[in-house]
């Protein structure tokens, strides 16, 4: 960097790897920069420093370096042609497939048997056919090498460690042992001379491997200076922790991604169909409006026939001309002959009424059932089957106050009390229960609770409602006594307010008002009547009592309750 | 230049080389003598001596040459009428202190890839800076060696991973001057403190001149083992239609070294010292290309993966093989963790083995690449060039830049170079290119940002000139650049077509990835 200050220069530059830099021929540029250039950085050759000084190295980096490519040369040493017989050794029976080889089979799966002869064995081998009789066979160089791998695996396997600690040549006793399991039998036969082979080998080369192995280690403090042991297994590596949980987390996207993926086809599926289905309803929105211009063509052309053309040949699969509603066969029919029309009309609301009446009436059968089983018992459960009579009321509950969950069949009660114990909002509440509810209802439309919402000034939000039955009905009793000493449940403290707008309530409220007016308008008038016409005042009083308490019943009506609602 | 090391402390310090005449009984490891080399006097350390009934020969190592021209001379013709440099027992002590203490600080990062390299090798001489009452024989790794002194250049390398396979690093790890001084080193406290004992390689304690004496009459192979790996050990190679002389020590079974002539089978490369057994073998093997899937195929050439986990055997003797060929190539650990990508030619006998390059299952620096080498028999043919080209092919189907896993051999450096200088050039000089950023050129070529700076600043193409930087064409590459595409003409390009590749990223479950022993 000084070099730029000695020639007056400023520092160059940073160069950021993601700057444009400008691609310009030698030619382009002035030629005295070079200088400085050229010693501009220091590069690493990435080969090892005490090899950089290398002397044909130096030579071949200088040579590049100024272009003289041809004398970059590292001389190395010569390899020439061997005098081996290549063709005898390297048969040409390489086909090449048509596609990309695929191959997994190991060296140990190509190259037959481990142990190959050698010279020696040869000579053996020859000398021992030699001696046997020609009639009891021959052995060939395939089971000579089979009988010796067997040694050197055997004893491979029953000294493994044979390097180290120098044990005898394994005895032909021991290797019978495993000879019956592994051997077959035309190799048994030679085993026993063979083995004499064998072990004067193995003697010869200090009872090691004929066949040189590589060194591995032994776990002695040797190996790690001995430059022959090679291939050593790994020292189990600390796999660091955040690894782990990266593979966690990928391994999460991935399933993640997998839902997700299915979770689209699933909504293109069902895309698709909607798609299908709205073509569908379109043709038959055609179909149906060139019917009826059909429809229309008959009447005037004066064409009477069976009208088949008018409906599906296949009965499920109507025009719909009302559109959510299931069409019938019949229903097509009914703009044609409308008496037709109408009856089959009427026979599907019989049915079905027919079918609600059978459901009706299995139910009250069930109910009444119910109530035959359970007479003469008082059930005094905490939600009973069938409710003590004592806690029947006929009026229905503006709310419930709790809602239970019934482990047992609904109440067959047909009461108003149902409401307490059954959550009347649940869409679980079963159908026929409410039928029944109704139909008790409808049985005194004065006494049923109903509820008007009006807003008030300032928005508030006001509902009326009348016919309200005694709060206490909504208390179960055992409950009730819980929450007797609890202030805390400000909630459940108004039962008793309401108490107050009872209708009995509020009419015996009335009633004694009346009669406190009465008798004080009977002692006014006693005293201003006295004793006389006593019969006919008797008469006029019984008739203003009368309209008194008409005016008072009237009042009685609506009792008006602001709700506030938050 | 950069930084030299510690070798080039040892020769550029003042330090009083222990020069003087030797005679052939006096000579021994470790000594540095003029040795007749093509015609002229080469500075050659002596690695090993061995007594045949010919006379005694040496295993010399030449210095500032590459280990691959170590041979054996007879001793003729070492120049004894020169002062030799003994190996230095008494400074060395004094020495090795300040040159760890040196290194430590101020050279940081040096002293790291030292260390590592130190701590993944499978053959180092023990780091004796420490060890006080180390011998020679019982070198431990310098992980364990727990002296204070050379806590600096060892602590990096404990924290240092383990790749298994360095392109190259490791396999002689230490240059042979500073190597030389820690054995020297190593003597000078056996003698203090051992009285003059050391272990050999069998277990035997003897002291330092019983063991002199055995390596002077006994077998070569004997000695203290850390010198082993320093040495070739394989004097010819027969494979396929080839006789191939080994660069490199390779961890052989140890009996091959006395053989003349090992046979490798070209397709299966199993081993064999014996040709009677070779020719067995060859009756019986049925392999006629490498055994994985072929992933590339056009009419030259083809490629094989493999899997070092599914075909151990298959693997571990190619890394064996490569390794008599890259000297920097563990075989420390097991082929488990990588893949191999082996290029093959046909012809009717099969697909022969003509280079491979290995790469990690995982490789957490980002290497798309450990190992690659081209055999010898088929160097010089452009092979090498395909092999990079292909591993760059890899690197864009993954949608990543990869860089080779450092350090590279002197071979591999040359290589590199000209694949990045080609291919940098071919793009820079498309018409119509008026700028383009070194990021953009990243993702062209699959190079690493580093890689593409590095080459452009390399080949003096990137420059600063009238206070902004450009990318300049120089004469000579776009010259380099024509001659390439004439040659192109006449020879017919040999390219790698993407198109060919049929090839996903293989993906490994933790495990398969992790040594699953």
């Amino acid at each position: 960097m000084t070099r730029y200050g000695g020639l007056g220069r400023t520092r160059p530059k940073k160069l950021t790897s993601k700057a444009s830099i400008p691609v310009v021929r030698e030619s382009d540029i002035d030629a005295i920069d070079d200088d400085i250039q050229s010693s501009l950085q220091q590069i690493e050759t990435g080969v090892e420093k005490a090899e950089e000084s290398e002397i044909h190295l130096q030579r071949a980096i200088n040579a590049t370096a100024q272009g003289k490519v041809n004398e970059a040369h590292i001389p190395t040493p010569e390899t020439i042609l061997s005098n081996l017989q290549y063709d005898e050794l390297y048969p040409p029976i390489f086909s090449q497939p048509a596609t990309y080889i695929r191959f997994s089979s190991t060296v140990e799966d190509c190259c037959g048997c481990p142990y190959n002869m050698t010279e020696e064995d040869d000579v053996f081998l020859k000398i021992m056919n030699e001696k046997r009789d020609p009639s009891a066979g021959r052995c060939t160089e395939d089971i000579f090498e089979e009988v010796m791998n067997f040694f050197e695996e055997t004893a491979q396997i029953k000294q493994p460690y044979a390097s180290i600690d120098n044990p005898p040549v394994l005895s032909f006793a021991e290797m019978q042992d495993m000879m019956d399991a592994t051997l077959e039998d035309p190799m048994k036969i030679f085993a026993k001379e063979i083995y004499e082979h064998w072990k004067s080998r193995r003697m010869a080369v200090q009872n090691n491997p004929l066949v040189p192995q590589l060194k591995f280690e032994t776990g002695q403090d040797t190996d790690d200076s001995d430059p022959f042991v090679c291939f050593r297994r790994r020292e189990v590596r600390q796999i660091r922790k955040t690894r782990g949980r990266d593979a966690q987390s990928a391994e999460k996207l991935r399933r993640l991604r997998k839902e997700l993926e299915d979770a689209r086809e699933l909504v293109a599926l069902v895309r698709q169909r909607e798609v299908a289905r709205r073509e569908m309803l379109s043709v038959e929105r055609q179909l149906f409006k060139q019917r009826c211009e059909v429809k229309e063509m008959k009447r005037k052309l004066n064409i009477k026939d069976d009208d088949e053309d008018l409906i599906n040949q296949k009965p499920k699969k109507r025009v719909l001309d009302m559109p959510p509603q299931r069409p019938n066969a019949p229903q097509l029919r009914m703009p044609l002959k409308a008496g037709q029309g109408a009856e089959d009309l009427q026979l599907l609301e019989d049915v079905q009424a027919e079918k609600e009446n059978e459901i009706l009436r299995d139910i009250k059968q069930n109910i009444t059932k119910h109530i035959k089983w359970n007479e003469g018992y008082v059930d005094h459960t905490r939600a009973p089957l069938s409710p003590s009579p004592e806690r029947i009321f006929d009026v229905a509950a503006f709310r419930p106050a709790f809602t239970a969950q019934l482990p047992t069949p609904p109440s067959s009660e047909s009461s108003g009390e149902m409401d307490t114990s059954l959550d009347v909002t649940s869409p679980l509440f079963s159908r026929d229960k409410l039928t029944s509810h109704t139909m008790e209802l409808h049985d005194e439309p004065h006494r049923m609770p109903s509820f008007r919402r009006r807003v008030g000034r300032g928005g508030r939000l006001m509902i009326d409602r009348r016919n309200m039955g005694p709060r206490k009905v909504d208390m179960d009793p055992f409950k009730a006594d819980r929450f007797k000493f609890d202030q805390e449940d400000s909630d459940e403290e108004p039962d008793y307010d309401t108490d107050a707008y009872s209708i009995q309530i509020m009419q015996h409220r009335a009633i004694t008002m009346a009669k406190a007016r009465e008798q004080a308008a009977v002692a006014a008038q006693a005293h201003a009547q006295a004793q006389a016409q006593a019969a006919q005042a008797q008469r006029r009083l019984l008739e203003q009592n009368g309209q008194h308490q008409g005016s008072t019943g009237s009042n009685l009506g609506p009792s008006a309750v602001s709700v506030s609602e938050t | 230049m950069g930084v030299r090391d510690s070798h080039g402390e040892m020769t550029g310090t003042p330090d009083p080389v222990d020069r003087g005449f030797a005679t052939l009984n006096t000579i021994r490891i470790g000594v540095k003598a003029m040795v007749q080399k093509d015609g002229e006097l080469r500075k050659a350390e002596i690695l090993s001596i061995r007594h045949r009934k010919d006379g005694p020969s040496f295993y010399v190592h030449y210095v500032d040459f590459n280990k691959r021209l170590d041979e054996w001379v007879a001793s003729s013709r070492i120049d004894l009428s020169q002062e030799v440099e003994w190996p230095q027992p008494e400074k060395a002590d004094k020495k090795k202190t300040a040159a760890a203490s040196k290194a430590a600080p101020s050279k940081n990062v040096t002293a790291n890839k030292r260390a590592r390299a130190d701590s993944r090798d499978m053959s180092q001489t023990p780091d004796i800076l420490g060890g006080k009452n180390l011998n020679i024989g019982k070198a431990s790794r310098p992980s364990k060696a727990g002296g204070k002194e050379n806590l600096g250049a060892e602590t990096p390398g404990d924290t240092s991973m383990f790749p298994s396979e360095a392109v190259s690093t490791v396999g002689t790890p230490k240059a042979t001057e500073s190597e030389d001084f820690e054995m020297a080193d190593a003597a000078a406290e056996s003698k203090s403190v051992k009285e003059d004992q050391v272990q050999t390689a069998t277990g035997e304690v003897i002291t330092r001149g019983e063991e002199i004496e055995r390596l002077r009459t006994g077998g070569s192979m004997t000695q203290n083992p850390t010198e082993i790996h320093r040495v070739r050990n394989l004097t010819r190679l027969q494979m396929g239609k080839y006789d191939v002389e080994p660069w490199y020590f390779s961890p052989y079974p140890d009996s091959f070294s006395d053989v003349d002539l090992v046979y490798i089978d070209e397709f299966c490369l199993s081993y064999f010292d014996n040709k009677r057994a070779f020719e067995r073998h060859r009756a019986k093997c049925t392999l006629t290309h490498p055994p994985g899937n072929e992933i590339y195929r056009d009419d030259y050439i083809s490629f094989f993966e493999v899997d070092g986990r599914r075909q151990r055997t298959w693997c571990r003797n190619l890394c064996l093989l490569s390794k008599l060929f890259l000297d920097h190539k563990t075989l420390y650990y097991d082929v488990d963790p990588f893949l191999f990508y082996c290029m093959t030619t046909r012809d009717e006998t099969g697909c022969h083995f003509v280079g491979y390059f290995s790469k990690e299952k995982d490789s957490a620096e980002g290497y798309n690449l450990a190992c690659i080498m081209t055999l010898p028999q088929y160097q010089r043919r452009g092979f090498g060039r395909l092999l990079i080209s292909f591993s760059y092919e890899l690197s864009k189907r993954e949608g990543k830049l990869g860089s080779p896993e450092k350090p590279l051999s002197d071979l591999g450096l040359l290589g590199y170079r000209q694949y990045w200088r080609e291919t940098l050039v071919e793009l820079l000089i498309e018409p119509n290119r008026e700028a383009i950023s070194e990021n953009e050129l990243a993702v062209l070529t699959s190079m690493t940002e580093k890689d593409v700076h590095e080459t452009l600043v390399v080949f003096n193409m990137l420059r600063y000139h009238k206070g902004n930087w450009v990318i300049v064409l120089t004469d000579q590459v776009v010259e380099e650049h024509e001659k390439r595409l004439k040659k192109e003409e006449i020879k017919g390009a040999r390219k790698i077509d993407p198109a060919r590749l049929q090839w996903k990223p293989p993906v490994f479950a933790a495990s398969s990835r992790t040594w699953n022993w």
